[in-house]
């Protein structure tokens, strides 16, 4: 068989899920990415409840609140982007390109609270290895670990959305990028599903 | 970079879409999942029952988001069978050998080198 051969047969097979190679490729990273937040997640958890004397460091003003608000803002973003990739599929190039900018404000804005709780802790004694109210240390490597590898995917998100926007506004990318990198963001959106309630709900004073 | 070779496919299969009102439904009911988080919190019962309820939410939550947001429910069967059993599988065999590990760690005899 010639290599001209292989090649035909591989351009000519039909693909068994019925979507583009792109979003096939999205799918397995996020099932791989999965994965990695689930292994933090056990990890964490476990330690949290093997610990009776676990430190518990949030209040609801301001810490909870700011939690609810950053949720809130996080699955919004989710919705401008269902409407980007809607918009995108309709071959409404303009209002996509809006809502990718809300999407792209919107994850800034997530990003910009969380820094701000970050620095705030930081002000407050908090370290990786080092536990201003006198409890276990763990909760600080825990707590800037998860955080912090979740923070990095929403600015990656909101990287990888501009530069999906700026193709898709010059025509170099079409409506099938608009809807692999949407599947990106919703993933970002659902790792906090279970951050919010694990590391700042389980850790209420 | 025009994704000439693609095949003619188009994603989602852009028929069985839903409108901008289900993804507002959708996105109300998480909001008010997140707002039953935070009841359930305040609630003040056990860790283990805390811990139990907001996973049980979280996962209902999540299951939304995959089935809606990111368009599971409308793509073919395939491709759900393929992914999420093999990733459920993974989490479960973590969450059984993770806390073996933890075991192991306290079976060590003291002093008895690294």
């Amino acid at each position: 068989m010639t290599s001209l051969g292989v090649g035909h047969g591989a351009q000519l097979e039909a693909n068994p899920y019925g979507i583009q190679s792109k979003k096939l490729g999205m799918w397995l990273f996020i099932i791989a990415d999965a994965s990695t937040f689930g292994a933090i997640l056990f990890a964490y958890g476990y330690l949290r409840i093997a610990n009776p004397n676990w430190t518990r460091p949030f209040v609801f003003w301001p810490t909870i609140a700011n939690g609810i608000v950053m949720t809130a803002v996080l699955l919004t973003s989710s919705l401008t982007m269902v409407c980007a990739v809607l918009a995108a599929q309709a071959g409404r190039r303009a209002a996509s390109l809006r809502w990718l900018t809300a999407t792209m404000v919107l994850g800034i804005v997530f990003a910009a609270l969380h820094l701000r709780e970050w620095f705030a802790m930081i002000g407050e004694g908090w370290r990786l290895f080092q536990n201003p109210l006198g409890g276990p240390v763990q909760f600080g490597a825990t707590f800037f670990g998860i955080t912090g590898l979740h923070l990095l995917h929403v600015i990656t998100g909101i990287v990888a959305i501009g530069v999906i926007a700026l193709g898709f506004r010059g025509g170099r990318f079409d409506a099938g990028h608009v809807e692999t990198a949407g599947l990106y963001w919703h993933f970002v959106d659902l790792v906090w599903m279970f951050v919010f309630p694990l590391v700042y709900l389980m850790n209420v004073r | 970079m025009k994704t000439n070779r693609e095949p003619v496919i188009t994603g989602t299969a852009s028929a069985h879409r839903p409108g901008l009102r289900v993804y507002l439904v959708v996105w109300i009911g998480l909001l008010l999942i997140v707002g039953a988080e935070v009841a359930l919190t305040y609630a003040r019962f056990s860790v283990g029952v805390q811990l139990a309820g907001l996973l049980a939410l979280a996962c209902v939550e999540a299951t939304i988001a995959l089935l809606y947001f990111m368009h599971l429910r409308y793509e073919r069967p395939s491709l759900f069978w393929s992914l999420i059993p093999a990733l459920v599988v993974v989490l479960i065999l973590m969450n059984h050998f993770l806390p073996d590990a933890v075991r192991l760690l306290h079976q060590r005899v003291p002093g008895g080198g690294p």
